[in-house]
C-alpha cells in the first residue's frame, strides 16, 4: 500500500519541480558567425502585426547600405519580456532588440545587456519626456532610441454626438452636459472596461490630468515638493467616482474589449484610450466617424491648469553588448533617429513617431500628435513611477477599482499609491 | 547482478530526469539566495530574498491574501468537484451500459485548455453582452444578474466553481476506479444482512475508498496551490478585480516578469522556493495521514 504513497510524494516534487523551473533564465549557444564581409543584423520586435511594415522600412535601409542585410524577427508580445532576457543572456540574441521603455528597461541595462549610445546617436531637440524613456536611471546615460510616442485622450463618436446636438466640449460643464444628454438619450456616455485595471490609470489620465494639475504636479511631486496624498492629486482621484453615473453599469465587470465593443456597436458615445487603440477602433467599425478632444478641467483644477494630452515613448530600439556587428547595429540605431526613419514608422507603422518633425496624413494622428506637441505631459505614473515594486499603475489601477466598487474613497485610494510607491522611491530635488 | 541490469534501463530516464528536471530546480533553489541585477548574478545574499517576501510591499499585502485564495480554492475544489464527482462516479457505477460514455463526457471539459474555458465563460458572463445574465434578466430574475466577474465577492467563487465545472471528470475517472475495487461479496453480505443502500455506501464503500481519497485530496492540494491558468484567464496577471482573484503563482509570474525590480529574479525565485516547500510540506504531510489511514484498513 506503500506505493500509493510514494507515488504522491513523488509527483509532488515532479510538478513543483515544474513551477519552479518556469524562472531559470537559460543560455542556449547556436550561433551562425558572420559570413564574408556581408553582415546580417537581427532584430528583435514585440510586433507581430508590423512584420510587413518593418520589412518595408528595412528593404530601404539595405538599399542604402550595401553589405548589410537587417532581418526583422518579432515575438508574441506576452512572452517578449521572457524570450529578450534570454536572448541578451546567450549568445544567440539578437543586434538590435527592441526593448521597453522607463522603468521596464532598468533591468535589461542592470545586467549590463546593452551598449550606451551617448555620442553616437544624437537626440537633441527631442521631447525631454520621450528621451528619459531611454536613460538608465543609475547612471543617467542613453540606452536606446525612442520609436513612437503614444498620447492618451478621449476618443467620441461624430456621428452620435451630432445626432445629439452636442459638440467636442471646451469647458467641464458642456462635457458634463453632454454626459447628460446622451444618458437621457439611452446611450452609455463613456466607455470604460475598469475589470481591467491596467486601463484604469490611462482614463485617471484621460479624464482628470488637468484636475491634480498635469506637469507642474509632475515636477512637484519627482523633486518631493508634493506627494500623492495632495489634495489636488485626491481630487483628481475623486473625479473618476464623480464621473462614474456615466460609465456603463457596474464598471469593473466591464472588460476593456468589451468597452471597445461598445463603443464600435455606437452604444457608447466615448471611450478614453490611447494612440495605440485607434487603428483597432477604426478597424472594429470603419462606419463610426472618430473624433477626438482633451477633457476639459476639472472645477478646482490648480490655477494655470489646462486641458492636456498626456502621453510617453514607447519601443525603443537599443544595441546588444553581445552584438557580433556593434557598428553596423549602432550605424542602424543612429538611422532611427532620422526623421527618415521616422516618417517611414509614420506612414507604414501608422505610430506617432518619436522623431521630432515628423508629417501625419492621418487627421486624427495629426490631431493626436498636435495635440501632444501644444499641451502634452508626461503620463507620470509610467514615466516616473514604474521604476520600482509595486508601481504607481498597479497601485492606482487597483485603488480605482476599489473606489468604484466602494470599499475605499478617493483619499485612501491616493494614500495607498504614496505608501506603495514610497517603499521604494526616493524624490530628487 | 540482477539489480545492476535494473539500473542500466533506468539510467536514460535518470539521465533526463537530471538534466531536465533536477538541475534547473536546483539553479532556481540557488538564484534565490542571490543578488541579481536584471539577469545577471551578484553577490551572496542569504536569506534577503526570503526576508523581502514578508517584509516588503507588494508582498506583505499580496502573498497572504493570494495564499488564503490558494487555500479557499482547495477547500472549494474539494467541498464541490470531489463530492459532486464521488456522487456521479457512484451512481455511474451501478449503469453498466452507459458507464464509459457518460466518464468519458464529464472528462471532456478538461481536454479544453484552460485559457480558452476562462475565455469562453469570460464571454458567457458578461455583465454587457452575456447571455447568462440575458436570460437571468429575461425569466424575472433581475436581481440575480450580478457583475459576477466584476464584484470581488463572487469573482473568486466564479473561478473556483468553472474549475470544479472543467476538472469534474477527474475524480468521477479515480472515483470509478475505486469502486470497481471494492469487492462485492462485502456490498452483497451487507445487503443480505439487511443494510440499506445508504449504510452500505457509509458503512461499507465509503471506508474503502479512503485511500482513493487520500489521493484525490493531495492530487487537488497540489493542483489547488498551483492553480494559474484559469485565474490568469479570468483576471489577467493582476488578479482582476482589485486583486480578487489573486493567486501565489499569479504574484510569482508578476515578480518576475511585470515589475520594473532590477532584483526580479531573487525575489520571484524566493517566491517560487516557498511555493515548493509548502506544495512539498503538504503533500508530505498528507501522504503521511493517509498511510497511517490505510495501515488501519488493511490490518
Amino acid at each position: 500500500m506503500t506505493r500509493t504513497g510514494r507515488t504522491i510524494v513523488a509527483l509532488a516534487i515532479l510538478t513543483a519541480a515544474l513551477t519552479v523551473t518556469a524562472c531559470s533564465p537559460s543560455s542556449s549557444s547556436d550561433d551562425s558567425p558572420g559570413t564574408g564581409d556581408d553582415v546580417t543584423l537581427t532584430v528583435w520586435s514585440w510586433r507581430v502585426e508590423d512584420q510587413a511594415a518593418y520589412d518595408k522600412i528595412f528593404d530601404a535601409y539595405e538599399a542604402t547600405h550595401p553589405g548589410v542585410t537587417v532581418e526583422f524577427k518579432p515575438f508574441k508580445a506576452t512572452e517578449y519580456n521572457k524570450i529578450l532576457a534570454t536572448g541578451l543572456a546567450g549568445s544567440d540574441g539578437p543586434d538590435v532588440p527592441q526593448v521597453r521603455s522607463y522603468g521596464q528597461l532598468q533591468a535589461t541595462v542592470a545586467s549590463g545587456a546593452l551598449v550606451p549610445l551617448d555620442g553616437k546617436v544624437d537626440l537633441s531637440g527631442w521631447d525631454e519626456n520621450v528621451v528619459e524613456s531611454a536613460k538608465g536611471k543609475e547612471d543617467g546615460k542613453v540606452y536606446s532610441v525612442p520609436l513612437a510616442t503614444q498620447t492618451v485622450q478621449m476618443f467620441y463618436n461624430q456621428g452620435l454626438f451630432e445626432k445629439n446636438g452636442i459638440a467636442a466640449p471646451t469647458t467641464w460643464e458642456q462635457f458634463i452636459a453632454a454626459n447628460d444628454k446622451l444618458l437621457a438619450a439611452g446611450v452609455t456616455p463613456i466607455a470604460v472596461g475598469a475589470k481591467d485595471d491596467w486601463t484604469l490609470p490611462i482614463v485617471h489620465e484621460v479624464l482628470a490630468a488637468p484636475r491634480f494639475g498635469g506637469k507642474a504636479f509632475r515636477d512637484a511631486v519627482t523633486s518631493g515638493s508634493a506627494s500623492f496624498t495632495d489634495p489636488n492629486w485626491v481630487a483628481s482621484v475623486q473625479v473618476l467616482k464623480d464621473v462614474e453615473k456615466y460609465l456603463p453599469k457596474n464598471p469593473t465587470g466591464v472588460a476593456v474589449t468589451d468597452a471597445q465593443t461598445l463603443f464600435s456597436a455606437e452604444k457608447a458615445a466615448m471611450i478614453p484610450g490611447g494612440s495605440f487603440d485607434l487603428a483597432v477602433l477604426q478597424k472594429a467599425n470603419p462606419a463610426v466617424k472618430i473624433g477626438v478632444f482633451q477633457v476639459p478641467p476639472a472645477p478646482g483644477s490648480p490655477s494655470g491648469s489646462e486641458a492636456t494630452t498626456a502621453g510617453w515613448a514607447d519601443g525603443n530600439f537599443a544595441v546588444s553588448a553581445k552584438s557580433k556587428h556593434p557598428n553596423e547595429a549602432t550605424e542602424l540605431v543612429k538611422w532611427m533617429s532620422t526623421k527618415e526613419f521616422g516618417q517611414k514608422v509614420a506612414d507604414e507603422v501608422k505610430q506617432l513617431s518619436a522623431v521630432p518633425g515628423v508629417e501625419y496624413s492621418d487627421p486624427l494622428l495629426k490631431q493626436m500628435a498636435d495635440n501632444y506637441a501644444n499641451a502634452g505631459s508626461p503620463y507620470l505614473l509610467l514615466t516616473d513611477f514604474r521604476y520600482g515594486s509595486p508601481s504607481g499603475t498597479e497601485l492606482l489601477g487597483k485603488g480605482i477599482q476599489e473606489l468604484l466598487l466602494g470599499s475605499k474613497d478617493a483619499a485612501t485610494v491616493s494614500a495607498d499609491l504614496d505608501t506603495g510607491v514610497k517603499t521604494w522611491f526616493t524624490p530628487v530635488a | 547482478m540482477r539489480r545492476r541490469t535494473g539500473l542500466l534501463f533506468a539510467t536514460p530516464a535518470l539521465l533526463l530526469f537530471a538534466v531536465f528536471v533536477l538541475y534547473p530546480m536546483v539553479t532556481a533553489f540557488s538564484y534565490a539566495f542571490f543578488h541579481w541585477q536584471g539577469t545577471t548574478r551578484g553577490e551572496f545574499a542569504g536569506t534577503a530574498n526570503f526576508e523581502t517576501l514578508f517584509t516588503r510591499a507588494p508582498f506583505t499585502t499580496d502573498l497572504p491574501r493570494a495564499l488564503l485564495h490558494n487555500v479557499l480554492f482547495f477547500a472549494g475544489t474539494m467541498l464541490f468537484q470531489n463530492t459532486i464527482g464521488l456522487s456521479i462516479a457512484a451512481l455511474l457505477h451501478a449503469r453498466h451500459r452507459s458507464r464509459r460514455l457518460l466518464q468519458t463526457l464529464y472528462a471532456m471539459p478538461y481536454l479544453v485548455s484552460p485559457i480558452v474555458i476562462g475565455y469562453l465563460w469570460t464571454l458567457l458572463l458578461s455583465p454587457t453582452f452575456g447571455p447568462v445574465n440575458t436570460l437571468l434578466t429575461s425569466i424575472g430574475l433581475e436581481e440575480w444578474a450580478l457583475p459576477w466577474l466584476g464584484d470581488p465577492t463572487t469573482a473568486l467563487w466564479v473561478v473556483i466553481l468553472v474549475s470544479v465545472w472543467q476538472w469534474i471528470g477527474f475524480p468521477v475517472l479515480l472515483y470509478g476506479a475505486a469502486l470497481g475495487g471494492v469487492p462485492e461479496e462485502l456490498t452483497e453480505a451487507a445487503r443480505v444482512d439487511g443494510a440499506s443502500h445508504r449504510q452500505t455506501f457509509f458503512r461499507i464503500t465509503l471506508p474503502l475508498l479512503i485511500p482513493a481519497i487520500g489521493t484525490v485530496t493531495v492530487l487537488t492540494f497540489i493542483f489547488a496551490m498551483e492553480a494559474f491558468a484559469l485565474p490568469y484567464a479570468f483576471g489577467g496577471s493582476t488578479g482582476n478585480p482589485a486583486g480578487a482573484t489573486d493567486f501565489v503563482s499569479l504574484l510569482f509570474y508578476r515578480t518576475a516578469f511585470d515589475s520594473g525590480a532590477t532584483d526580479a529574479i531573487g525575489s520571484s525565485s524566493a517566491l517560487a522556493t516557498l511555493l515548493f516547500v509548502i506544495i512539498f510540506g503538504g503533500a508530505f504531510a498528507a501522504t503521511a495521514v493517509l498511510r497511517r489511514h490505510e495501515r488501519r484498513i488493511t490490518a
